[in-house]
């Protein structure tokens, strides 16, 4: 696997408001439409896709964000190194890709993770975002796919007033410091 | 501006979709046994309603599922969403 430097390797703090890249986290995208395909990753993760849309299930080491009915996100929640990480890869894709069940895609790269954390993160995202974040800050656990400053972001909320975000590495610089000059009128 | 209701998602702003164009457009049976005029009227020629009309939708931001909106185009209020592959709830 390819080990790139991250765009972001910082971390801002803004009165309440704390902003962080985390890494190396490993991010795997899964794609599936098959019945066998839940009770295998919950064998191999024992954690279970969850099928409610914009919801979440985690247990202590990894996280499954719904992306849609057939696409999963699974991230873990602490650091784990390249060699941990390639483990589990290959493990997935044996037991999945390799038996036709859906499709395990490596995105450790693809996605860049920010944790925010803070009482204001809402007044910050509603600055730039069309979501409606009412219920989303309400739920722990809760989900959502949306644009913030035009940019395609994943946010989890993992606890009160505490987020991750993930956008797309591409964009991450440019969203970085959009979110970090918009943190200073807060 | 307006909001549409995901089927897979919930209640989103506009801005997440993307529009895919006319909806329930059933490509010919035997394409090579058609004219060229024929061929092009399937191909490119969609109307252009003032009032309800049924069209396709992407939430591009989201999910990135399709699904069919039955849309007023005077008053962009939305009448239904339903996922692809289903009947209009709505009589075409």
């Amino acid at each position: 696997m390819l080990n790139f430097e991250t765009t972001v390797q910082d971390s801002k703090s803004y009165g309440d408001l704390t902003l962080s890249e985390v890494e190396p986290i490993l991010k795997i995208n899964l794609r599936s439409n098959k019945r066998e395909f839940s009770t295998k990753i919950g064998k191999l993760l024992s954690i279970i896709p969850p099928i409610e849309a914009n919801t979440s299930s985690s247990n202590e080491d990894y996280s499954i964000l719904w992306l849609s009915p057939d696409e999963w996100l699974i991230y873990s929640n602490n650091k784990i190194s390249y060699e941990q990480q390639n483990l589990l890869e290959e493990n997935l894709f044996n037991n999945i890709s390799n038996t036709n069940q859906g499709s395990v895609t490596n995105v450790t790269d693809h996605w860049v993770m920010i944790n925010l954390k803070g009482s204001k993160i809402y007044d910050l995202l509603s600055k730039s975002s069309p979501y409606d974040f009412k219920n989303f800050k309400m739920k722990k656990g809760s989900v959502a796919q949306t644009l913030l400053n035009h940019t395609d972001v994943i946010l989890h909320n993992i606890d009160d007033n505490n987020l991750n975000l993930f956008v797309r590495r591409s964009f991450s610089e440019d969203l970085w410091l959009w979110i970090n000059d918009s943190a200073r009128f807060l | 501006m307006f909001i549409i209701n995901c089927p897979y998602c919930g209640e989103r702003d506009q801005t997440e979709f993307s529009s895919g164009g006319e909806a329930h457009i059933v490509r010919p049976k035997q394409p090579t046994e058609l004219s060229d005029d024929e061929w092009a009227e399937f191909l490119f020629m969609r109307k252009n309603i003032k009032g309800i009309q049924f069209e396709r939708w992407n939430h591009s931001h989201g999910c990135r599922k399709w699904f069919n909106v039955v849309r007023d185009t005077s008053n962009d209020k939305i009448h239904a969403v339903y996922k692809m592959g289903e009947k209009p709830p709505v009589n075409k």
